[in-house]
């Protein structure tokens, strides 16, 4: 195992990272910006150090000044987190090439994956089910017209190398297709240094599912399960729950062989998410493949009571998953609301100074907090929104979603606006409740809500 | 007559959209502001011409911080 694991990332995900390290007796390097200096989480590593100011491009995307930092610690491996420069694979390589061992799978895995027609053309290949549309990527105006011409509208046009939501634009009729083609290319030579594009039929009243791996270098694989993250606001998760109510033991074991055909095609080692759109038949199509811790772990962690983080420092240190599929048991519930830093309604961002912070009592069995938050202290405006997690565990679904109605009720931030209130209003939802409900729910809760003012 | 355009919440500069020189009308965005991954617009409360741009691109804005000089147009 590892002496020393640098976390290249910030908040409450090195928090959490830190807390599997201290069990395993790991020494913990954090670094951080100069925005970052007083927050009060870096008490809990070992050694700390700065890697710039606040601008994130020069301290947590800025490669150079982490591999400094990486070395002037000593440590043995980085972890990079979600987020950042977590699924950058220069930095995987750069990591590497100090020596140093990468927690996550291997850059030439990272960089082949980052392209999604690369994706989409592996899955094709192991016959694991696509959304309809096109493969290699479009070579002109003139081949974008042709496809629609055959599949029709509306369709999804997609940057190969997009992400964050960016470099996605749906075309409704014909007369758009000019515009969006040349606004998606610019896009992609902007932001991220590569045009190629793609099309993707829109898939009507979709379901965001997707299935938590880990894998070896040995090709085991193991699934933990799904979660369902139709939960959604500006195309970020908001509340996800494991399992998902709609799927099935039957559906599960297909999507559990989809995600290991396409981590054996891929190479992959480490913690992975395969995402899955489902459609409103009950479909499944493969979305994107995540190589990286993802925001929503404890909800599997909870429910599986494995330690996603452990299990990727054994797979980087070179051992062998130490469990079976047929252990991995799927009990009770459970669910995660992200708290951010912003209006419930407008979705603004509200950093500031929290100046009261109360939080549920945590229970080690059904109740956790995920955060880096502390009373007196400030959210900053140059980072994620996002302030806490809480996740809670029970039995069944209902009482797991009693269970958060209280914990988020007990949870007093005051200072900063908060999207607690969201969280309760989509709880509180008859489509929530009856697990009736598909991305598209806090749109439909906001239209109901102004039918009645 | 002048007046300073300040930021109106606080993060990184994303742009600033005018230059010195321009004519700005009411309600015209003059910046971006990045703010927790969100880029809001600076809204110019005044017809004028810009004299002076004080805010680039990253700079860090807090609640207040003045982002450009416009000479106000005169009244007619």
């Amino acid at each position: 195992m590892f002496n020393k694991i640098l976390i290249a990332n910030r908040g409450e995900i090195a928090r959490r990272i830190m807390r599997t390290c201290q069990e395993f007796k790991i020494k913990t390097a954090a670094i951080y910006s100069d925005a970052d200096k007083d927050a009060f989480y870096l008490q809990e590593a070992d050694e700390i150090y700065n890697i710039g100011p606040a601008n994130p491009l020069k301290s947590y995307l800025n490669i150079e000044a982490i591999i400094a930092a990486v070395k002037k610690a000593g440590a043995d491996a980085v972890h990079p987190g979600y987020g950042f420069l977590s699924e950058n694979y220069s930095f995987a390589e750069a990591v590497v090439s100090s020596g140093v061992t990468w927690i996550g799978p291997p850059p030439d895995v990272m960089r082949a994956i980052e392209s999604k027609c690369y994706c989409r053309e592996i899955a094709s290949r192991v016959n694991v089910p696509i959304i309809p549309g096109t493969i290699a990527p479009l070579g002109s105006l003139d081949e974008l017209h042709k496809v629609i011409a055959e599949i029709g509208l509306p369709v999804f046009l997609k940057l190969d190398k997009g992400g964050g939501g960016k470099g996605i634009e749906v075309i409704q009729d014909m007369a758009q297709i000019r515009d969006v083609w040349e606004r998606v290319l610019r896009v992609g030579m902007v932001a991220f240094g590569s045009t190629d594009c793609y099309l993707e039929t829109q898939i009507i009243n979709p379901r965001h599912i997707e299935v938590q791996f880990l894998s070896d270098n040995s090709g085991k694989c193991i699934c933990l399960g799904e979660r369902e993250c139709s939960t959604q606001r500006k195309h970020q998760k908001i509340i996800e729950e494991s399992l998902s109510p709609v799927v099935e033991e039957k559906e599960r074991r297909s999507l559990y062989e989809y995600t290991r055909k396409l981590v054996v095609a891929m190479g992959y080692e480490g913690a992975g998410t395969i995402e899955f759109l489902r459609s409103d038949k009950g479909e499944f199509h493969f979305m994107e493949v995540n190589a990286r811790l993802q925001v929503e772990h404890p909800v599997t962690e909870f429910l599986t009571g494995i330690d996603i983080v452990k299990s990727q420092l054994e797979v980087a240190a070179g051992e062998n998953l130490s469990m079976n599929q047929e252990d991995i048991m799927l009990e009770g519930h459970a669910i995660e609301a992200r708290i951010y830093a912003e209006d419930p309604v407008s979705f603004s961002p509200s950093p500031g100074k929290i100046s009261k912070l109360r939080f549920p009592e945590i229970d080690s069995r059904h109740l956790r907090i995920d955060h880096a938050i502390e009373e007196g202290s400030s959210v900053s405006p140059y980072y994620d929104p996002l302030i806490a997690k809480v996740i809670v565990w029970d039995a069944t679904r209902m009482k797991a979603i009693r269970r958060l109605e209280e914990a988020l009720t007990a949870f007093k931030v005051e200072g900063i606006k908060t999207t607690i209130p969201l969280n309760l209003q989509i709880l509180a939802s008859k489509e929530y409740r009856e697990g009736d409900f598909n991305t598209s729910l806090i749109e439909k809760l906001f239209k109901e809500e102004h039918k009645t003012v | 007559m002048e007046a300073t355009i300040s930021a109106n919440i606080p993060g990184l500069v994303g742009r600033v959209i005018v230059s010195e020189g321009d004519q700005v009308s009411k309600g015209q965005t003059i910046a971006v502001i990045n703010c927790m991954k969100t880029e809001l617009a600076v809204i110019s409360e005044h017809d004028g011409k810009v004299k002076q741009v004080l805010a680039k691109e990253w700079d860090e804005m807090d609640v207040g911080s003045p982002m450009i000089i416009l000479e106000l147009n005169e009244v007619e």
